[in-house]
């Protein structure tokens, strides 16, 4: 009992991590119907920005996060611009091309910050807290924490606030969204700039709990995506429950098939994916047969 | 189809006459002696390749400067293999091909037992810095260890923990790539010869980042050792979580446990008191080493460490090696090889008939993240 | 073909010029080139996103390896064995497929080739982390493969086959219906491709190369280990088929030779290397998004010096009347949607060589109607029947070797395919079982294939667009697209043809030419039913009128009597009188549960 509620804390972290890295897959795919592989290695430079700037000035990891978000959701809009004459087009394009993006990312985080990759002081460094012998860390607390309150302002934005409303509409239906006067074009960068922004508070919190190094983008990515696909490809719920789902999959796969843990995590999400291919919210948009 | 019966009668044809068969791998006596240095400058383990490079570099650099090999310079190149064993068989080739007498890395055994078989058929001597016992199996006249083997590195882990510390309660968590399963394999060897069978084993990938579910395992069995087999940032994820997890186990593994990546993942706490067994633990160790260590800081700006200093070896032992055969490479340089005897950064290396050099490690404890030998504590 | 005679010379003398380790580096670019030819075949020419190519290449390998160093077996042997290994892997990892496809088939591929990794990783069997070494060199006929030279000619040998046989493949029947399923698979459907074994065929030769590659590089390198096949590798390859151009395969090979030799003239510059073929790659799918294979048409625009003008249709030899019989009987059909009912029991006979027209205001269900006939959707409740037989739910391909065939309002003619493959793709008629062929006995495809194009050329002519055959249906204008999918139907040979709004779009002078190319059709004895918005057309045309409204059938009889029910006229107020053009309800319809 107590390696089965272990073993759900560690999963709940690391889909909390995912559901934010899917959550970013997914609002770039809803509103202009791209696939952006390079999200991994975008989710790697915020890690660094956020980590470089916090250890270096010291100042809170919060001012540090902040910095990391602007960093990459200046990214974001760069890809968006190059990458504009792909949307709602050729998904093996797309495919390429952002893993171009992602490849060169990884170039430069190589050239700027080295091959080697540092470690990051935790920045909540107190005890865990002890419940009945079931062990939880503070920062898994911050992190399970921050991602909800993402997801909440998101989802306020999203329902509440004028430019959120139109890139609903935009996700809907382009060209009704183009007749009504909305402006696809910016609705397109400010989702793109949303999902690189997720993708910097993602980085920033794995920072501490892991180790930055620019391939470290890899994994989260092809997690990130498959947990998005997992909760229904576009959907906003659907990312956070993909999310959770993929990491209690993953937490509990190591422990009970060991070193064959990757193989049974892609074979089940392999099974799950044909039962129910448009995951268990459904796809927000685009057919696909 | 057509084009396939021609095609199929020039083959027969070139069974006769294969074309460019000798490709000059005649030994030239003058001009710059060409040395290769094989090793990972992109990828997952670039770290590793990049420290490699430095040391060999520093020892080249430095013979070059005296004079180099009987008044020759030694031309250093570096080539990339990243990672992959298949460019390392690649790289093996064209080392082979173009006139290089002696190579020295890579810092992955998986790469260099790729290479072995192509560059014993060149002979080409091969100083490399993996570790895994599967390459003194080789028994290759042409690869030579400038570090020791895992089973050294565990058995004298194994050792120190069961016979010395007496310790009986010990668990494994360990990776299943080429390093982690080499460590894993050898220290379940040491302690089965020891009759301890462990109380828990549990196996992680290389990518794996959350252990709360191995680890939560290996508590409820409250071991006093945890060994780990993994790479540095890996083993300062394990060391860390675990002692979230609130266990207390003494962590002990091989070099990674020593390097200041697994202190500073772990958090300087949490590795405090970590039992390293390695060659090589600390600049600090020996008035040779704190010269090294010095000279090393002043070209690079960055503290030295256990892949700079072997490597640092590996490239002395060869310099040395080609004064004594002049230049030249093949069969003589191999032997030549073999015969020296060198104090090294490391300990004392004297080649045996399966290429291991060093037969020893040394015991270490994790102070403040740094690895200090056990005896000073 | 012409141009491959001084490439082979080329390729012949090549290895007097090498040194030994180019040698080897071509040697294992021809791998490559064999490999990106496979994914090529799926991705590029049947549009299957496959991203576990390189673990088929693993599978291959690997099978060599521990065949001949574990349990003894021969090398060639092994060779049969692994190649069947990978064709059983393709099987097995094309059954998502069936189910998903774009960026879903993507990751779970690339999910299913990460799981092949880790497996060879942890298996005792397969060497773990370290790999297998010691693989033997294969022996040929006393000829000593471990040169890197001899073993050049090997792979010459098996490349050009190779080459040969996918050449081969994407020019035949076979490839055309994979390239029109790769363009829209639900109108390749209704034209008798059967989408499911496609796709599998896809697989299983996405599975036949990389068996062939993992078989070369296990007898050149001698040793596998995992992290040659990792996900690194496999985008290298995706990188390959994008930059060469992945619908040509000759673009595929020339993407990955010239990708493996750029790879290794940058090895030692790695860090700028990646940053310099990450940005190679953007810009060639930003600017050249057919690769190196589209370049040459990009630059050398196509001088047209006149355009060719849609000659005349030549009108069908009418058929001897036929004793009345129903074609067609739909009894008491139902078709809801998530609680929408989009039909509610429809029934209606439509007998031989009539015109049945179906009209009705926006969303009644017409284009539904059609769906269930065509067998896209499968009826809530009722029984579809033709001639006599009861077809309730059958696979639109089935229906389609039945004889029935379809336009779509919103025109889906196979955008990459030139007007000739079009109607080629309706021309052919067999089940895709047939495709044993391929392997057993290529020359009866050869003959198959040329009596499809003569029967093609007939179509062309008879429609009056030979002088398009050449083109891409994109460049031509709206009419003449309109006039290529009723001759794209017709090429079928079907005695039923559903239309789809065939005016939509037209002019009045394009409208007469269709209501002529119709009643031709009908004369010729097909029975044809239409739905149209334009009532004059209508009235004109048909011989028989069924009215929609909500669903149901409101009313039903000559024109003159459909023209005057109240019933109608108050459907077509409700629906502000305004004469539809575009049924967007229905086509929504479409799009959301197009499902097959």
């Amino acid at each position: 009992m107590q390696v089965f509620l272990q073993t759900l804390i560690g999963g709940i972290t690391f889909g909390a991590v995912y559901a934010l890295v899917a959550m970013g897959f997914s609002i770039v795919y809803r509103t202009m119907g791209l696939v952006n592989f390079a999200h991994g290695s975008v989710v790697m430079i915020g890690a660094y920005a956020a980590s470089t700037f916090y250890m270096a000035t010291r100042l809170p990891f919060a001012v540090a996060m902040v910095v990391a978000i602007v960093v990459t959701g200046l990214i974001g809009l760069v890809i968006e611009r190059f990458l504009r004459p792909l949307e709602n087009k050729d998904f093996t394009l797309m495919l390429i091309g952002t893993i171009g993006f992602g490849a060169v990312l990884e170039a430069l985080a190589i050239l700027i910050w080295g091959a080697t990759g540092h470690a990051v002081p935790n920045p909540v460094a107190t005890e865990p807290i002890n419940l009945g012998g079931v062990r939880i860390p503070t920062y898994s607390l911050l992190v399970i924490g921050v991602a909800a309150v993402a997801t909440t302002m998101l989802a306020l934005f999203l329902r509440r606030t004028k430019l959120g409303a139109a890139m609903q509409a935009v996700a809907m239906d382009h060209e009704a969204a183009t007749a009504c006067g909305i402006h696809v074009g910016r609705s397109n960068a400010l989702s793109f700039g949303i999902g690189a922004g997720l993708a910097a508070v993602a980085g920033s919190l794995i920072g501490p709990m892991l180790y930055v190094n620019p391939t470290m983008g890899g994994t989260l990515g092809i997690k990130g995506f498959a947990a998005a696909m997992l909760g229904g490809f576009g959907s906003m719920p659907g990312a956070i429950v993909g999310g959770m789902a993929f990491g209690l999959l993953d937490a509990f796969a190591a422990g009970n098939f060991q070193a064959y843990s990757e193989l049974v995590t892609f074979v089940v999400f392999a099974l799950a994916v044909m039962i129910r291919p448009t995951g268990i919210f459904g796809e927000a948009t685009v057919n696909r047969a | 189809m057509k084009l396939t019966i021609v095609a199929v009668t020039l083959v027969a044809l070139t069974a006769c006459a294969p074309p460019g068969e000798d490709s000059g791998s005649g030994q030239k006596t003058e001009g710059p002696i060409k040395v290769a240095n094989i090793n990972a400058q992109s990828g997952q383990l670039s770290s590793l390749g990049k420290w490699e490079n430095k040391g060999v570099k520093l020892a080249v650099d430095e013979a070059n400067k005296a004079g180099g090999v009987n008044g020759r310079q030694v031309q250093l190149d570096l080539f990339d293999d990243q990672g992959d064993p298949t460019v390392g068989t690649n790289l093996a080739r064209k080392i082979s091909a173009d006139g290089y007498v002696a190579m020295l890395g890579t810092a992955e055994s998986a790469v260099t037992l790729a290479m072995a078989p192509i560059l014993k058929t060149a002979k080409i001597p091969n100083i490399t810095s993996g570790q895994s016992p599967k390459l003194a199996d080789l028994k290759s006249p042409f690869l030579f260890l400038n570090a020791p083997t895992s089973v050294t590195f565990d058995e004298t882990l194994a050792k120190y923990l069961v016979d010395e510390k007496a310790s009986k309660k010990i668990a494994l968590i360990s990776n299943n790539g080429a390093y982690g399963s080499g460590e894993h394999d050898a220290f379940l060897k040491s302690l089965k010869q020891r009759n301890v069978t462990p109380v828990a084993d549990e196996v992680v990938t290389p990518e794996q980042k959350d252990f709360n579910s191995n680890l939560a395992k290996i508590r409820q069995q409250n071991p006093e050792v945890l060994f780990i087999g993994a790479e540095e940032v890996q083993s300062g994820l394990i060391a860390k979580q675990a002692r979230e997890l609130g266990l207390k186990a003494v962590f002990a593994g091989g070099a990674p446990m020593g390097t200041d990546v697994y202190a500073t993942t772990a958090g300087l706490a949490n590795a405090e008191g970590s039992v390293v067994s390695s060659p090589y633990l600390s600049n600090e160790a020996s008035p040779a080493i704190k010269e090294f260590a010095a000279k090393y800081k002043a070209v690079y700006g960055e503290e030295a460490r256990l892949h700079v200093a072997k490597a640092y070896d590996g490239a002395s032992i060869m310099i040395e090696a080609l004064k004594q055969t002049g230049g030249e490479g093949g069969q003589k340089l191999a032997d030549a090889i073999r015969g020296v005897k060198r104090d090294g950064l490391l300990g004392q290396y004297n080649y045996d008939e399966s290429g291991v050099g060093i037969h020893e490690t040394k015991i270490g404890l994790v102070k403040e993240g740094k690895a200090v030998p056990a005896a000073a504590s | 073909m012409l141009y491959l005679a001084p490439a082979a010379v080329a390729a012949w003398l090549l290895p007097y010029g090498l040194g030994g380790y180019t040698m080897h580096v071509v040697d294992v670019a021809v791998i490559f080139a064999v490999l990106a030819i496979g994914l090529g075949l799926t991705m590029g020419v049947a549009g299957q996103i496959n991203l576990a190519q390189v673990a088929f290449f693993g599978i291959g390998a690997y099978t060599v390896a521990i065949l001949t160093t574990k349990t003894g077996l021969g090398f060639w042997p092994a060779a049969v064995l692994a190649v069947v290994a990978s064709i059983v892997a393709g099987l097995l990892v094309g059954i998502p497929a069936l189910r998903m496809q774009s960026h879903y088939l993507g990751i779970v591929t690339l999910g299913l080739a990460l799981g092949f990794i880790n497996w060879v990783t942890n298996a005792e069997i397969a060497g773990r982390a370290e790999g297998i070494s010691d693989i033997p060199v294969p022996p040929l006929f006393g000829i000593d493969l471990s040169s890197g030279y001899l073993y050049y000619y090997l792979e010459l040998v098996v490349f050009v086959l190779a080459l040969a046989f996918a050449l081969f493949v994407t020019r035949s029947p076979l490839g055309r219906r994979l390239r029109a399923m790769r363009d829209d698979d639900l109108a390749a459907g209704a034209l008798g491709a059967e989408i499911p074994l496609l796709r599998m065929t896809a697989f299983v030769l996405s599975g036949l190369y990389g068996g062939i590659a993992g078989v070369l590089y296990a007898g050149l390198i001698q040793f596998v280990a995992p992290e040659t096949f990792n996900i690194g590798n496999m985008f290298l390859l995706l990188a390959m088929v994008i930059i060469g151009g992945r619908a040509s395969v000759i673009g595929c090979v020339v993407g990955a030779l010239g990708l493996a030799f750029v790879r290794e003239a940058l090895l030692d510059v790695s860090a700028f290397a990646q940053l310099g073929y990450g940005v190679i790659v953007v810009l060639v799918v930003v600017f050249f998004p057919k690769g190196l294979a589209g370049l040459p048409a990009q630059v050398f625009r196509r001088k047209r010096a006149e355009r060719p003008r849609l000659s005349p249709f030549i009108p069908y030899d009418e058929a001897p009347a036929v004793e009345a019989q129903t074609v067609l009987e739909i009894d008491q059909i139902t078709k809801r949607f998530k609680g929408l009912i989009a039909l509610q029991d429809i029934s209606l006979s439509v007998p031989a060589g009539q015109i049945r027209g179906i009209v009705g205001p926006n969303g009644s269900g017409k284009t539904t109607l059609f769906n269930v006939i065509s067998g896209f959707y499968t009826p809530t409740a009722g029984r579809v029947r033709l001639a006599g037989t009861f077809v309730t739910g059958a696979a639109p391909y089935r229906l389609s070797l039945k004889g029935v065939a379809r336009t779509f309002q919103n025109l889906r003619l196979f955008e990459d395919l030139t007007v000739r493959d079009n109607i080629l793709v309706a021309a052919d008629r067999t089940r895709t079982s047939w495709i044993w062929r391929y392997l057993a006995l290529p020359w009866t495809v050869s003959t198959y294939d040329r009596g499809l194009r003569s029967r093609a050329d007939d179509v062309l002519g008879r429609f009056g667009l030979t002088g398009f055959a050449d083109v891409v249906p994109r460049s031509l204008p709206y009419g003449i697209q309109r006039r290529i999918e009723i001759a794209r139907a017709m090429a079928m040979r079907p005695s039923l043809l559903l239309l789809d709004e065939p005016a939509a779009g037209l002019n009045g002078d394009e409208v007469r030419q269709l209501a002529e190319i119709v009643r031709s059709i009908r004369d010729s004895g097909v029975t044809v039913v239409v739905i149209e918005h334009n009532m004059g057309l209508v009235m004109s045309l048909c011989d028989h009128v069924t009215v929609l409204s909500g669903g149901r059938v409101i009313a039903d009889g000559t024109p003159d009597e459909v023209a005057v029910d109240p019933r109608v006229v108050e459907a077509y107020l409700g629906d502000s009188m305004a004469a539809p053009t575009e049924d967007d309800t229905d086509r929504e319809a479409e799009h959301e549960h197009a499902d097959r």
